[in-house]
């Protein structure tokens, strides 16, 4: 049984994650309320976090503004619900917002890379918190749009946590998806050579505007469900705090790792919402925290779990007979129909 | 390994699949029917049935039941513990308001003891970072970690307006000692809400307006903080101002967190106006701005006007011999002679050394009508009951002044015209010089016709 599990490391994966959606899928029974109310918070954290790998990640592109998307997606629900309107129509409104956001943001990616990027997308982030600070009669201002609340199937925060939960599971396979496609494979190409790329007849530009606006409707979704989550929206959902905190995520989880926001959303989260109750300066902590992960696992956490992982992967293979290798782990990781 | 020849992959996966689901579904088993599938009858009542219920007492119950109520139906003699959730941003951009109205809360505590009546006050102080998410969060835990009876706080306009609405739903009452957003008392008024400490943004501004004008003043320019504040802070100001007869020359918007006022305080010099009126949030800002008042000379060519923060103690502490005279329009006098404020401010010398500022009166005050409220209640705390005692609660004097409570549950008391003069032992300090008495945050106007129009902002500048 051990040498089985330990041949076929794909197995090992599975069956983590299939411990893990088991162990979130029971937070609700084991946790009180307020726990639960965290532990969707840190869901939808992750989301936004996992829609900044997704550029970090595949095309290099390290994002300060995407907290700006989430917020645009949120006021337009937020502000459709105070109007009156249907689910559908607060959900369509939250949609094409997301969509000319993200086309936005996309704009600017298309042209540029690294810290320009960087640059760019910090200025669209601070338009968007700007205009919801200013457009008072739309957005309340400072004071936000308070008031909101949750579609009454979901109101009870455990169901809610539920849907966050199934939510998140699908929007981090959709993401995994679209990774492992030839368009995620073409976008890696980018982060290795734009000018290999564009020699070889890919639309550079298209691919990055494509990557940005699927980052951005994941990031949208996870601004509705922040939304939705403190039935409340104000200029703090667009904030430079918001945006950085989930960069800050993406590095400590480790840069293009699957779960990796979601380990970095789990922390940081943490710290702020919970740990903070019992120690003041707990800024301080998160900032230590942060420095010994750039120091010790310069990868993130993922990184070096992934490393460590690989490490083992190899030393396993070394010591078995050749034949009984990659083909074989491969065929049984390719049944999921199986499960 | 033998397993792994007896069952196929497949099955073996499955197998464990199927372990785990087991695992899962049993830790469902206890509170199975609660499964979001069939869950249409739990939805009149859902909290009551979340499935946390089997090993947290927290979520389901009313305040009335938790433990330490039930005990005192039986005697009066046993003090009754309220429990009370103190929200404050002790970290983070305005960790040094937070931690002032943190300390006037404890300073009313440790100088009449925790007991009220016949209630003993317990209070749990939550970080909430001046973060709206934050704030929630822990406004969460304190409703449903620790059953608090009520939420005193938070500071900034935004978390305040969300705990707010978190709270009615949960019907926990909420006790606001700074916050001074308008709505919180107009617009999205609630009987479990209170503004106990600070007047409205606009409250003491429209008493500005109206005195500017009585002086003499006919031209005025003002520059008020670019948020709501500001703008509620110049909305009240230019809308008395303007109906008395006096005109605006000129509006000014400054980011929250201005460095430097140069620009501001050129164009102030230059409009003409006779006078100044300027709408601060208070902390570095007023402090920068009396930097550049002094290096443009302002004092020589306007008069100036202070809102309730320009010159308060966070200013005087640092700019105290350039604001020497300027005139205020306030709420909190600390030179006013009155014994509360006497022994106030000398128990805060004793604490935390210095002269108390407006943040510190804030929440003391607050504390001060929460400790009344509690006296005039008897038995277990009935969360509306509890905002209504507060409601009802006729201070005649407090360091605000005479106090009592319009029916939106804010403040109506007095407000000062006050001048900054320096104290024997050197400190700042601003004494009144002329008191409005019973000032209402409608001011002389229709309560419905300012309900029914629009908030102040840049638009909406309260121009007649």
């Amino acid at each position: 049984m051990m040498r089985f599990l330990a041949k076929n490391g794909r197995r090992w994966k599975l069956i983590g994650l299939v411990v893990g959606i088991g162990a979130a899928w029971s937070v609700p029974y084991v946790f009180s309320n307020y726990m639960v109310s965290v532990a969707s918070l840190i869901l939808i954290s992750a989301m936004l976090a996992t829609s900044v790998n997704f550029m970090a990640g595949n095309v290099n592109l390290v994002s300060v503004g995407h907290a700006g998307i989430a917020a645009t997606a949120g006021y337009g629900l937020a502000w459709s619900f105070v109007q009156g309107h249907s689910l559908v129509t607060q959900l369509l409104i939250a949609l094409a917002l997301t969509l000319v956001a993200s086309f936005i943001f996309g704009l600017t990616s298309m042209r540029t890379s690294g810290i320009f990027f960087l640059m760019a997308t910090l200025a669209l982030g601070m338009v968007v918190f700007g205009l919801s600070y200013r457009m008072s009669r739309i957005t309340g201002g400072e004071n936000g749009l308070s008031g909101i609340r949750r579609p009454e199937m979901f109101a009870p925060y455990w169901k809610y946590y539920f849907l966050v939960l199934v939510v998140f599971i699908v929007v981090t396979a959709a993401v995994w998806v679209v990774t492992r496609s030839p368009f995620g494979v073409a976008l890696r190409g980018i982060r290795e050579s734009e000018n290999r790329m564009e020699s070889l007849g890919y639309n550079v530009a298209a691919y990055k505007l494509g990557a940005m606006m699927i980052s951005g409707i994941v990031a949208g979704i996870s601004g509705v469900f922040a939304v939705w989550q403190m039935e409340f929206v104000s200029p703090a959902n667009a904030g430079f705090l918001r945006s950085a905190l989930a960069t800050l995520m993406v590095i400590l989880g480790g840069v293009g790792t699957f779960l990796g926001p979601l380990t970095g959303a789990t922390i940081v989260s943490w710290i702020e919402h919970v740990l903070s109750t019992y120690i003041e300066r707990w800024p301080t902590v998160l900032g230590l925290i942060f420095i010994a992960v750039i120091v010790f696992a310069p990868n993130g956490i993922g990184g070096a779990v992934k490393s460590w992982w690989e490490k083992r992967q190899r030393s396993a293979r070394s010591r078995r007979p050749v034949g009984a290798t990659a083909t074989e782990t491969l065929a049984s990781a390719k049944d999921p129909e199986g499960v | 390994m033998l397993l792994h020849k007896a069952f196929g992959k497949r099955l073996q996966l499955a197998l464990v699949l199927g372990l785990i689901m087991a695992l899962v579904l049993s830790a469902c088993a206890p509170s199975g029917a609660d499964d979001p599938v069939e869950s249409d009858d739990t939805e009149a009542t859902p909290t009551t049935e979340a499935p946390a219920a089997t090993d947290d007492e927290s979520d389901a119950e009313e305040p009335e039941e938790s433990p330490d109520a039930t005990e005192d139906d039986s005697t009066s003699g046993e003090p009754i513990v309220v429990k009370v959730g103190f929200l404050s941003p002790v970290t983070g951009p305005l960790a040094a308001i937070g931690t002032e109205m943190k300390q006037g809360w404890e300073l009313y505590w440790e100088e009449h003891g925790a007991e009220a009546g016949n209630y003993v006050v317990e209070t749990i102080y939550e970080d909430d970072a001046g973060n709206p998410d934050t704030a929630l969060t822990k406004a969460r835990r304190l409703v449903e970690d620790e059953q608090v009876d009520v939420v005193v706080g938070p500071l900034a306009a935004n978390t305040a307006l969300a705990v707010a609405d978190y709270l009615i739903q949960q019907g926990v009452p909420n006790f606001h000692p700074v916050t001074a957003a308008d709505d919180l008392t107009q617009r999205l008024a609630n009987p479990l809400v209170i503004r106990v400490g600070a007047m409205t943004g606009s409250q003491a501004t429209y008493v500005a307006g109206h005195w500017a004008y009585e002086q003499g003043y006919r031209k005025a320019i003002t520059l008020c903080s670019d948020y709501a504040f500001g703008w509620e802070n110049c909305g009240g100001f230019v809308r008395s101002f303007t109906e008395a007869g006096g005109e605006i020359v000129d509006q000014l918007w400054n980011p929250l967190g201005t460095p430097d006022f140069s620009s501001y305080a050129t164009q102030i010099a230059s409009s003409g106006a006779d006078v100044a009126f300027i709408g601060s949030s208070g902390g570095t800002d007023g402090t920068n701005f009396m930097r550049a008042y002094e290096d443009f000379g302002l004092g020589d060519t306007i008069d100036v006007l202070g809102n309730c923060c320009l010159l308060d103690q966070a200013t005087l502490r640092d700019a105290g011999d350039l604001a020497l005279g300027l005139r205020s329009v306030t709420y909190w006098a600390e030179g006013r002679e009155s014994p509360e404020v006497e022994r106030f401010l000398e128990l805060y010398d004793e604490t935390y050394g210095g002269i108390a500022s407006l943040y510190v009166a804030n929440s003391y005050t607050a504390a001060h009508v929460f400790s009344e409220a509690l006296k005039s209640m008897d038995g277990e705390i009935d969360p509306e009951g509890l905002v209504a005692a507060a409601r009802e609660v006729n201070l005649e004097d407090s360091v605000f002044g005479p106090r009592r409570f319009d029916e939106y549950n804010n403040p109506v008391g007095n407000v000062y015209i006050t001048r900054v003069e320096q104290r024997e032992d050197g400190l700042y300090w601003n004494v009144p010089e002329e008191t409005f008495e019973e000032v209402s945050q409608f001011w002389t106007y229709d309560p419905e016709e300012i309900l029914n129009s629009p908030p102040y902002d840049r638009t909406n500048t309260g121009q007649q």
